[in-house]
């Protein structure tokens, strides 16, 4: 009698250890990326990820994005230059690209199945920018991993470098994010997740290179040195059968630029065998002007904000797309997706980019694997 | 004022009240492991168009995860 309690101690001492324990694992990846626009903007980007448990609780990860950058032909308001992704760039001779951005990053992570922390850093170079980046996230798993309540922080610390001499008011760029996320599940084939961000910018906001110019005046673009946005989002997962699941988010967001924002991101992903799965998203994205921007030709001397940056308009953009997830023996995988974006028309956007509305296809391509 | 439906929500979870939220237990979790159950199925995705929608849109956030800034913004 006393061996059968001791053996029902002893499986569930065992049960709990095992459903406890640390999910991490070494895992690499290897990937290129790739966007393309009709501003002819073009961007590739291998991408390489690889982590390493360094005990039975700890990992160390890094993962190493670069991005290719041509942008040689863009109309760029009144005429090419030398500038950035936005605004596109004059190619150098000799040069493949106009623009490479290198953006390594540094991951540590503690799981010991209750709680996940995550914390690292973050760089990004490129020709006329560079950022540095701390960031931290912890995870609790409750309710017998039912529940995940997280809390996120980063904080960067950027720099512009104008590739003309511009002297700006300020060149850094400093910005603060705090995420708050709940994980719950609903049922076996059902879960939801709601996540809360706030974010506040401070420094030179606006592009160094967009300017405006009219018959009375030529002036860079200025903005409000200071941003707070908060963003609500909240997203779910559901099984529909046996092979398919649908997967719908939604999120708003605010400023105190009185931009706000609704976006709606709906995707059907279908097995089409036990190592295949495929489907379609669609996404719709609507924003409301900022309070600073004005008609283009309408700004005075008087002004003191400017700006051109569609970005600061009122637009919607939508995006279709197709995923694909291979699963291969041992557990590797091969995932990739492509996908059509476009703007509504906008006359911020026919006034820099010469198109009436932007459009682009990017594409992913992964593959992950144990060793 | 949605930032203190948040606490409390958080608090509620946080309190006793949490017996209810154990909906799914251990053994019932085959479906929520799989690709195309999670809440993001391609995490590769889901960092590429982040960036691009970041570069593309005015909005942020809603995402549990970072993403750097860059000079595209």
């Amino acid at each position: 009698m006393q061996i059968k309690y001791l053996f029902l101690l002893l499986s569930l001492v065992f049960f709990k250890v095992s459903l406890f324990a640390s999910n991490i694992k070494d895992t690499m990846s290897v990937g290129f990326n790739t966007y393309v626009d009709n501003g002819d903007v073009q961007v590739y980007s291998p991408t390489l990820s690889l982590f390493k448990k360094v005990s039975h609780n700890w990992m160390l990860g890094f993962k190493m994005r670069i991005d290719a950058i041509t942008a040689a032909s863009i109309t760029n308001g009144s005429g090419s230059g030398h500038v950035d992704v936005v605004t596109g760039a004059s190619k150098k001779e000799g040069q493949l690209f106009d623009d490479v951005r290198y953006a390594p990053t540094l991951i540590a992570t503690y799981d010991d199945g209750i709680n996940t922390l995550s914390f690292g850093g973050y760089i990004s170079e490129e020709l006329d920018y560079s950022g540095k980046s701390l960031f931290a996230n912890y995870v609790r798993q409750l309710n017998a991993q039912n529940t995940a309540l997280g809390v996120g922080i980063s904080q960067s610390f950027d720099k512009w470098k104008p590739i003309f001499n511009r002297a700006l008011p300020t060149n850094k760029r400093e910005e603060g994010k705090i995420d708050i996320s709940i994980n719950q599940l609903i049922t076996p084939k059902f879960s939801i997740q709601g996540v809360y961000s706030y974010m506040k910018g401070t420094g030179f906001l606006a592009s160094p290179y967009h300017y405006i110019l009219q018959n009375d005046i030529a002036k860079f673009e200025n903005y409000p040195e200071s941003r707070v946005g908060q963003a609500y989002a909240l997203k779910g997962v559901y099984m529909l059968g046996k092979d398919d699941a649908i997967n719908a988010s939604y999120r708003y967001y605010k400023d105190d630029w009185d931009i706000t924002s609704h976006t709606i991101n709906v995707e059907e992903l279908h097995d089409y065998s036990r190592s295949f799965t495929s489907g379609l998203r669609v996404r719709y994205y609507t924003q409301s002007k900022s309070n600073f921007i004005k008609d283009i030709g309408t700004y005075t001397l008087n002004d003191k904000y400017y700006a051109v940056d569609y970005r600061m308009s009122a637009f919607d953009s939508f995006d279709v797309g197709v995923p694909f997830i291979y699963r291969m023996r041992k557990g590797d995988k091969v995932s990739a997706s492509i996908d059509y974006y476009q703007t509504t028309n906008n006359d911020y956007i026919k006034h820099w980019y010469g198109v009436s509305h932007l459009s682009a296809l990017y594409t992913t391509l992964t593959y992950e694997f144990g060793y | 004022m949605y930032r203190v439906y948040f606490l409390l929500l958080s608090l509620l979870i946080f309190s006793g009240c949490m017996n209810p939220l154990v909906r799914v237990m251990p053994y019932e979790k085959e479906y929520l492991a799989q690709d195309k159950m999670k809440l993001s199925p391609l995490p590769e995705r889901a960092e590429q168009e982040g960036h691009i929608f970041l570069i593309r849109e005015a909005s942020a956030g809603g995402e549990s995860t970072f993403q750097g800034g860059c000079g595209c913004r």
